[in-house]
């Protein structure tokens, strides 16, 4: 059987292999704009890393003894309690469903359901029940670094821990 | 008393043969608007201007589109207040995956941009095909190059760096030196007497609000009245 025979009866045709050529030519280009415009849209892995970095929220003398001052750690809301000079940083998450805490006076009210919290971060009223966890802190040259949060206090349920990583 | 399909309206041959199959065919169906889509796309460009030189409108609005899609996607990342935006253009180039990518292709496309309407402007110049009657046409065209400069003066100060601000300053100091209304000039696009964070805004919003609804408007009207008018003739 001589090598030609096959293509007397012509299964794909001229003008269908130019089709399916196109057809693949302009699915590949296309993929290769889709493709890095999702990647583009993925936030950058080094900023949701950046909510386990140390992080400088001022100089000591901004925030006064007896009093919580409101911060933001790594864009995170925080509260610094100054008690005669013993810094704690709170975070400012309501532990029951994740809103915003207000400070007020000496103690954290939630606008959502009601709960309050104790200047120590005990749950005293509301739905709330779990402590507000507080962050990894020290003094350095006279300001405050803040690391990360210190989730040991309760056990908190997987979608708060993932409020801070 | 069934009704026989003889006594059913009958289609003409020509109407049968008009409707298309497929999910284009569907939405083809539903509008009626073969005998105007064919008409659009079944244009013949006459022979004196299948030339390199009168593509270049052409050009210049495939490179508006790329524009306008980078552009979208540069402002999901991009802060425009002094204090982020040198770092958030930063983190465009050098966080974000492909970051630099689409921000290169914006840049590189706008200056492009400047250039391609530039040459249109001298094909259709030289070619003369701004004469009646389509004197609006070439009025439409002044007014894109003039809002496409526009665009990149109001982008450039948006990186927020040194050569943004002095940039701006320069421009700015331009547009107060107008007879009569310069000062209001100056103090409008600057937001107040001195380059600042309300500049900044104002630059933002001429950029991505503004210009880009005015441009849609006249380029609208210019690809209307191309239609319209048809292709000039040869020289």
């Amino acid at each position: 059987m001589a090598c030609g025979d096959g293509w007397n009866e012509a299964v794909l045709t001229r003008s269908g292999f130019l089709k399916w050529l196109i057809g693949i030519v302009g699915a590949v280009s296309l993929a290769g704009i889709i493709y890095p415009v999702l990647r583009f849209l993925k936030p950058p892995a080094a900023l949701s890393g950046a909510l386990g970095q140390v992080a400088d929220v001022g100089p000591l003398s901004s925030f006064p003894a007896g009093q919580l001052t409101a911060v933001a750690v790594n864009d995170q809301p925080a509260a610094v309690q100054n008690l005669d000079g013993k810094y704690t940083v709170y975070s400012l998450i309501c532990t029951h469903l994740g809103c915003v805490l207000a400070v007020e006076g000496d103690a954290f009210k939630c606008p959502c359901h009601g709960s309050v919290f104790s200047p120590t971060g005990e749950a005293t009223k509301g739905p709330a029940k779990l402590p507000l966890p507080p962050y990894h802190s020290q003094t350095q040259n006279g300001s405050l670094l803040v690391g990360p949060i210190d989730l040991s206090g309760a056990d908190y349920p997987g979608w708060y821990k993932g409020e801070f990583s | 008393m069934s009704v026989s399909a003889d006594q059913l309206p009958k289609q003409t041959p020509s109407e049968a043969k008009r409707r298309k199959p497929g999910l284009v065919g569907w939405v083809v169906n539903r509008l009626g608007m073969d005998d105007i889509m064919e008409d659009q796309f079944n244009r013949v460009v006459p022979f004196h201007a299948t030339n390199y030189i009168y593509c270049f409108g052409g050009i210049a609005l495939v490179l508006f589109l790329i524009l306008a899609a980078t552009g979208i996607m540069l402002a999901v990342y991009y802060q425009p207040t002094p204090d982020t935006a040198y770092e958030s253009v930063v983190n465009i180039s050098t966080n974000v995956q492909f970051g630099w990518w689409i921000r290169s292709i914006h840049r590189w496309s706008a200056g492009a941009m400047v250039v391609l309407v530039f040459l249109h402007m001298l094909r259709v110049f030289f070619t003369g095909a701004y004469k009646k009657p389509r004197e609006l046409n070439w009025l439409t065209g002044v007014a894109l190059l003039l809002i496409t400069v526009g665009f990149g003066f109001t982008g450039y100060l948006l990186p927020w760096d040194q050569k943004a601000y002095w940039a701006t300053k320069v421009g700015t100091d331009i547009a107060g030196s107008v007879p009569l209304i310069g000062h209001f000039l100056l103090v409008s696009l600057r937001g107040g007497q001195q380059i600042s964070a309300a500049t900044l805004g104002r630059f933002y919003d001429l950029h991505v609000l503004v210009l880009p609804a005015i441009i849609l408007i006249l380029l609208l009207g210019h690809f209307f009245m191309i239609r319209r008018h048809g292709i000039s003739g040869r020289l």
